[in-house]
């Protein structure tokens, strides 16, 4: 089955963690991912500038590496990311911010990726709250 | 055929960028001509009070985005009676022209889509 | 036709909870997940609310979460699940509609 998964939470989130571990099950059960939407808050969790304490999990890190890993299509919705302070050079360059900060593997995009994503996926999954 | 998407708008205009982000991705794909409904749902339903002033608060109208909303071709837009009477709304004096639905009909409205997203 | 509903918000103090439950149809289900699997705390007002719910509207609930809280005594219609069962119940249902 094609999936497209959202995710509205930040990595301090467990929701966050959640949809990691979802779509790791989705391809460990053969199914397809054929997109991953960062929305909202959601936008934090492909930010590299979040730093983990040491004993505790990265999100940020596992989602970058999860998504480089298996060559994934992760996309950050641009305008939630330009709201919330995640930046590519491009953007950090075009607004004249000090950094760019989104992680390896994402690339800022439009809202109308993840209508492309659930116009090619038999479920969308979204993920936000506790 | 296109895939349908319902989005159910469950956040005061005030609580912060959702009831925005959620008119966002009904735009977004109103640009698509593709098929999708608006649900007012909960504290949703205060986006659909006349008079508001944003400006008081120095936001931006989402009123006047929302009634924008069929020139995008989206006309499908239902408030859910229940939230309607919980918050002493008037179904007759919204500043949008939608479908109330009672609890069995917004059931049977979100069996009717394909996808949903609940903001 | 049917519909999974997932929430991850406690039940107490939180408004998802009370507003999902009435638009549950039969065939439809409903997946607890995060602060929401506190629904299932024995003698607590939501958890006689997943006790009325129509026979038919099925509940499950993702087993760490249960795990972690340190729920017992859970209501006999709960069905608790792994991730792998969580995809598969994805795929069961037409459409899952998540109460972010």
């Amino acid at each position: 089955m094609k999936f497209a998964i959202a995710l509205f939470a930040p990595p301090h989130s467990p929701a966050a963690r959640r949809a990691l571990r979802f779509a790791e099950a989705t391809l460990a059960g053969g199914h397809e991912i054929v997109r991953l939407f960062f929305y909202q808050d959601g936008v934090h969790s492909a930010s590299a500038n979040s730093v983990a304490a040491q004993d505790e999990l990265d999100v940020a890190a596992e989602w970058s590496r999860f998504v480089s890993a298996n060559q994934l299509d992760g996309v950050v919705c641009i305008a939630a990311g330009l709201r919330r302070g995640v930046l590519d050079a491009g953007e950090a360059q075009r607004y004249q911010r000090p950094a760019a900060n989104l992680a390896a593997g994402w690339e800022l995009s439009g809202l109308g990726q993840l209508h492309e994503a659930a116009q090619q996926a038999d479920r969308l999954v979204c993920f936000g709250g506790h | 055929m296109a895939r349908s998407m319902l989005i159910i708008s469950r956040q005061s205009p005030w609580a912060g960028p959702s009831a925005r982000e959620a008119l966002d991705i009904v735009l977004a794909g109103g640009a698509f001509e593709l098929p999708l409904g608006l649900l007012f749902l909960d504290d949703g339903v205060f986006q659909l009070v006349g008079s508001q002033r944003a400006a008081s608060v120095e936001q931006k109208d989402l009123t006047a985005n929302l009634q924008a909303l069929p020139l995008f071709g989206v006309d499908a837009l239902f408030a859910a009676r229940r939230s309607l009477a919980e918050r002493n709304l008037d179904e007759s004096s919204l500043a949008l022209s939608v479908e109330v639905l009672d609890d069995a009909g917004l059931s049977a409205l979100i069996n009717r889509y394909d996808h949903v997203i609940t903001i | 036709m049917a519909t999974l509903h997932l929430l991850s918000h406690t039940p107490f103090g939180d408004s998802r909870f009370s507003s999902c439950l009435p638009l549950l149809a039969d065939s439809d289900a409903l997946l607890l997940t995060g602060d929401a699997t506190y629904a299932l705390t024995a003698g607590t007002q939501p958890a006689a609310e997943l006790e009325r719910l129509p026979e038919q509207v099925a509940v499950f609930a993702l087993d760490e979460d249960v795990q972690a809280r340190a729920l017992s005594a859970l209501p006999a219609r709960v069905q608790l699940l792994d991730y792998a069962g969580f995809v598969e119940l994805t795929c069961r249902y037409q459409r899952v509609n998540s109460w972010l």
